[in-house]
């Protein structure tokens, strides 16, 4: 088959929080099933067909990136919305998530757009939410690291990806976690959140391979040091 | 008089502590600091040749230890800080430690400063020469982001006379302002090797403009130690440090640097600079149960990456236990060690261990980059079993985060590494 493609969208920019380990973690988990993959890099100003990707992950970044990459991404939300309506598969944590919702309102009251893949927005400000965190989801406990000081609100009728068990999640006030949007998957959670959560690594995967026909591709493999991994960041402050 | 009560009662404190066998640091400054909130910028007006300021992420202790070492052997009486006090109370401690009757006994000091801490010191201090040597991403969940540090450190640069900035860092050497400033940096081959924090997260490192004031020209591996040469002036500097890796070669060059704005010639560094033994945990050897362990503290993925790189360079099979804890001190956001270059290791000959409270997450990473390790969380069973699997006459190195490594220390040296660690 034709190699699978992840596409690291602002790999230059969105980086922070280990979240190169995203990309790592798909694409040993497709090498280890003997699925040929590759990994492209589209940054600002890159003019890149999402269409074309199978899978494309987003990491979180300094207010300055994010600012840098605000702009870039609402001119190409078209492209984005149409892969998304395609069902590429989508994983955003922290800055890109936000910037998938509507807007962003920060705490000097500048409004940053978003492109709304999610139905949902965030305030920034106040304190920080800092720590490990548990969340049940439809692919069982997923367990990560939050440093954020936005708060994002779900509008109702925007799936999540799951309920905080402990942490905060989207906000201190509601126990939401993330968001869904068909393929596309927005989270809160670093750490990084794949590696640990081969569940969660697995189904990105799975749907991917679903759109090229060959969902029965993903193989068992051997996750117990990702298990230990996740059991020992959940009993951590 | 409110000085000289001051300064009593923190030297008190740190007598009372030395009886009960506490060797703190920080009590008497905070103490001396609560009796007079002026202390520190009372007592380092008394300094002829003023203060030396050295902060950045990485780097700080050992290039500070240098420094103190070159001015030291000049002859000059140089006041400085204990490993790890690089907060304001340190500083208080270190200066009441070596005052009698209001005045500080010394020529000049050199302060290690935290870069969260270096803010509020700057116009306490206003410090002659801020050394900085280099700044990359670091416990971002106690420090905040990056840009945030760089403000605090040009914020005290507004308050020197001088700076002695890395040239080859973008981050780092453009933040002098309006303030005189001398770069140290190196010839392309080892900056190549040196990825700033820029580079390392896959971005262009923007092109070095002159040649630095103070140039590593050469660095190669020397048994236990490095082998550089620094062009300064002029002139060819050779030293034969006993601290390995590149990294320590910029350290050398910044303290050499530093040590000639302050009137001490080039060549006359050698000798100081040859016969300083590493920094607590920076490349320290400890003899245990009939093998050598050398221990490479890190704290961040560059500082991790510089250790990659040693433990790369390093061609003779040996065992290595890398330690991951998450207490406050080390940071506890575990997801640096995705950022780290943990792949390079994936062609080397040694033996790998994952130790450390957060074990199963450096056994995670190593399977991910490629590296085939055991997983220990036990601190005496993994270094056990690291010193257990390394034949007569190999390395052990062990490569623990801040807390980790006080662990070690004192299964290694009862009762030392409370002292050495200082606080």
């Amino acid at each position: 088959m034709n190699p699978m493609v992840i596409v690291h969208l602002y790999g230059r920019d969105m980086n922070i929080y280990g979240d190169t380990g995203n990309v790592l973690a798909l694409r040993r988990r497709l090498e280890w099933r003997d699925i040929p993959v590759r990994v492209d890099r589209v940054d600002v100003g890159d003019s890149y067909d999402l269409s074309t990707a199978d899978l494309v992950v987003a990491g979180g970044g300094e207010d300055s990136a994010q600012m840098a990459i605000a702009g870039d991404l609402v001119a190409r939300q078209d492209g984005v919305h149409e892969a998304v309506a395609a069902g590429v598969v989508f994983l955003t944590v922290c800055g890109t998530y936000q910037l998938f919702c509507r807007r962003f309102v920060t705490a000097a009251g500048t409004e940053i757009p978003g492109i709304g893949v999610f139905d949902a927005e965030t305030i920034g400000g106040g304190r920080r939410m800092i720590g490990n965190i548990v969340v049940e989801s439809p692919w069982g406990r997923l367990v990560g690291f939050e440093n954020h000081s936005g708060r994002t609100m779900l509008a109702s009728g925007q799936e999540s990806l799951g309920q905080v068990v402990k942490g905060n999640g989207n906000n201190d006030q509601t126990a939401d976690e993330g968001a869904i949007t068909g393929n596309c998957f927005g989270t809160y959670l670093h750490g990084s959140v794949l590696p640990k959560n081969p569940a969660l690594a697995d189904e990105l995967l799975r749907r991917a391979l679903v759109r090229r026909g060959v969902a029965n591709a993903l193989t068992p493999l051997d996750d117990r040091v990702e298990a230990m991994a996740a059991s020992a960041a959940a009993a951590r402050p | 008089m409110r000085l000289r009560l001051a300064i009593a009662a923190g030297r008190l404190t740190a007598l009372a502590a030395r009886l009960v066998g506490r060797g703190g640091t920080a009590l008497p400054g905070l103490v001396a600091e609560r009796l007079d909130g002026r202390i520190i910028e009372k007592l380092v007006s008394g300094l002829p040749d003023g203060v030396v300021v050295v902060t950045g992420t990485n780097g700080k202790t050992t290039t500070t230890k240098m420094l103190v070492a070159i001015l030291e052997s000049s002859g000059r009486r140089v006041v400085a800080n204990p490993t790890g006090s690089n907060l304001a109370r340190g500083i208080a401690t270190a200066l009441i430690g070596v005052s009698r009757r209001g005045r500080v006994e010394g020529d000049v000091a050199v302060f290690e400063v935290d870069e969260a801490a270096v803010r509020q010191l700057g116009p306490r201090l206003e410090p002659r020469l801020v050394v900085v040597t280099n700044l990359a991403r670091d416990q971002l969940d106690r420090y905040g982001e990056l840009d945030t540090t760089a403000g605090h450190v040009a914020a005290a640069i507004a308050h020197a006379s001088a700076a002695v900035l890395n040239g080859d860092d973008p981050l780092v050497s453009g933040l002098a302002g309006g303030v005189p400033a001398v770069r140290f940096g190196a010839v392309g081959a080892i900056r190549s090797t040196m990825p700033d924090d820029h580079s390392l997260y896959g971005g262009e490192a923007p092109a070095v403009a002159d040649e630095p004031e103070a140039l590593l020209v050469s660095s190669a591996p020397d048994g236990d130690g490095q082998r550089v040469v620094v062009r300064v002036d002029g002139q060819d500097v050779a030293v034969r440090l006993a601290v390995p890796g590149a990294y320590n070669g910029y350290n050398a060059a910044a303290a050499i640097l530093a040590a000639w704005r302050l009137g001490v010639a080039p060549g006359s560094a050698v000798g100081a600079l040859e016969a300083m033994p590493p920094a607590f945990g920076r490349g320290q050897f400890v003899d245990y149960r009939g093998r050598r362990i050398r221990l490479l503290l890190v704290k961040n993925p560059a500082g991790f990456n510089q250790v990659i790189r040693l433990l790369a360079e390093d061609h003779s099979p040996a065992t290595v236990l890398v330690a991951i804890n998450d207490e406050l001190a080390d940071g506890r956001d575990v997801s640096w060690l995705w950022d780290a270059r943990v792949e390079e290791l994936a062609s080397t000959r040694h033996r790998y261990g994952a130790g450390g409270v957060r074990s199963a997450d450096m056994a995670l990473r190593f399977k991910y980059a490629g590296v085939e390790a055991w997983i220990e969380s036990d601190f005496r069973r993994a270094l056990d079993r690291a010193v257990d699997e390394a034949a007569e006459g190999e390395t052990v190195y062990v490569v623990p985060t801040y807390t980790a490594m006080l662990r070690f220390l004192e299964l290694l040296r009862p009762g030392v590494a409370r002292s050495e660690a200082w606080s």
